[in-house]
């Protein structure tokens, strides 16, 4: 991916994101979490997660976070510019769950100079909707 | 529970606590080990060349990073005063409301962070919900509003959280 964006004169609305899917391990989870220097048991100790009544280890907000990140950049490309975010997490995400990563543009406008696009995805799981949201991005436009 | 236990509650909405101040400088090993963990090749993270020449002239940090860098740390123990937010939690947990669960996370950028940064923060509590029935249980959601700051007083970012605060079992 090193180098290459869309810009936004290529985006139409109502465009699909690639289905992206991801294998989820223990290592995930509690790679994330301490990635993210979230030292919450429930997203490293399965015997404490299983006390507070989950059935495994499941992966924290920030990663989800920085799967929403990576998701919408890995199909921009580096210049694609993150402006903002908002998702609702809905079921738990655990080791040894595929997710499978869905999106699509919903708006693309401009905004004092910027040439900004909305997408909203869907992260799923087998037993539901891990989180489901919103993203804005700032794309490169041709001729400026 | 009652009218009075919600406007108790709602008596704390608002109220901000001291500054918070991040451990540790925005830094370029704590940007890799995230992307590692992430699998985020983003080369404005961790290809020096291709960042330098970026419209940022330097590597920043992935944007979705915000809430890492003022982390508490796990050891050693920080002695501060209880933050509003922690009473509001008390208060909801001696209701008998002892669940906890994040329902939503949004974030907006603002500017980047670079290596070398250094991030502060304030939050507050900006909304309360009445008693609702949930999947999980009677609960109330609970809205924190965090705002972040780099060293030079700019704001780079603002994130919310909700998180339901339920009885287990009801």
């Amino acid at each position: 991916m090193a180098g290459k964006s869309i810009y936004w004169d290529d985006v139409k609305e109502g465009q699909e994101l690639p289905t992206v899917t991801t294998d989820i391990t223990c290592t995930t989870v509690i790679a994330g979490a301490i990635a993210s220097r979230d030292f919450t048991p429930v997203h490293h100790d399965r015997d404490f997660a299983k006390k507070a009544g989950v059935k495994d280890i499941f992966l924290n907000n920030a990663t989800i976070c920085g799967f929403v990140g990576k998701y919408l950049t890995d199909w921009t490309g580096p210049e694609g510019e993150l402006k903002e975010i908002s998702f609702r997490i809905q079921t738990p995400c655990f080791p040894g769950d595929t997710m499978t990563k869905t999106g699509k543009v919903i708006k693309k406008y401009t905004e004092g100079g910027q040439h900004l696009v909305d997408v909203e995805y869907n992260f799923a799981v087998p037993q539901g909707r891990n989180c489901g949201g919103t993203g804005t991005i700032a794309l490169p436009a041709r001729g400026h | 529970m009652g009218q009075e236990f919600y406007d108790e509650l709602k008596a704390l909405v608002g109220q901000e606590g001291s500054r918070l101040v991040a451990v540790d400088e925005v830094c370029k090993p704590m940007i890799r080990h995230w992307c590692e963990a992430m699998q985020d090749g983003n080369p404005l993270y961790t290809d020096e060349e291709y960042a330098r020449k970026s419209k940022y002239g330097s590597i920043i940090a992935p944007p979705t990073m915000l809430l890492t860098w003022t982390m508490p740390p796990l050891w050693p123990p920080k002695e501060q005063p209880p933050h509003p937010f922690e009473r509001f939690l008390e208060k909801l947990d001696k209701a008998g409301f002892y669940g906890i669960l994040i329902t939503n996370v949004a974030q907006k950028y603002h500017r980047p962070i670079f290596p070398g940064d250094h991030i502060t923060f304030t939050y507050k509590v900006t909304d309360v919900s009445p008693e609702k029935k949930t999947g999980l249980g009677m609960g109330h959601f609970v809205t924190t509003t965090f705002i972040f700051t780099n060293q030079k007083g700019e704001t780079v970012g603002t994130q919310s959280l909700t998180v339901l605060k339920y009885r287990i079992g009801f």
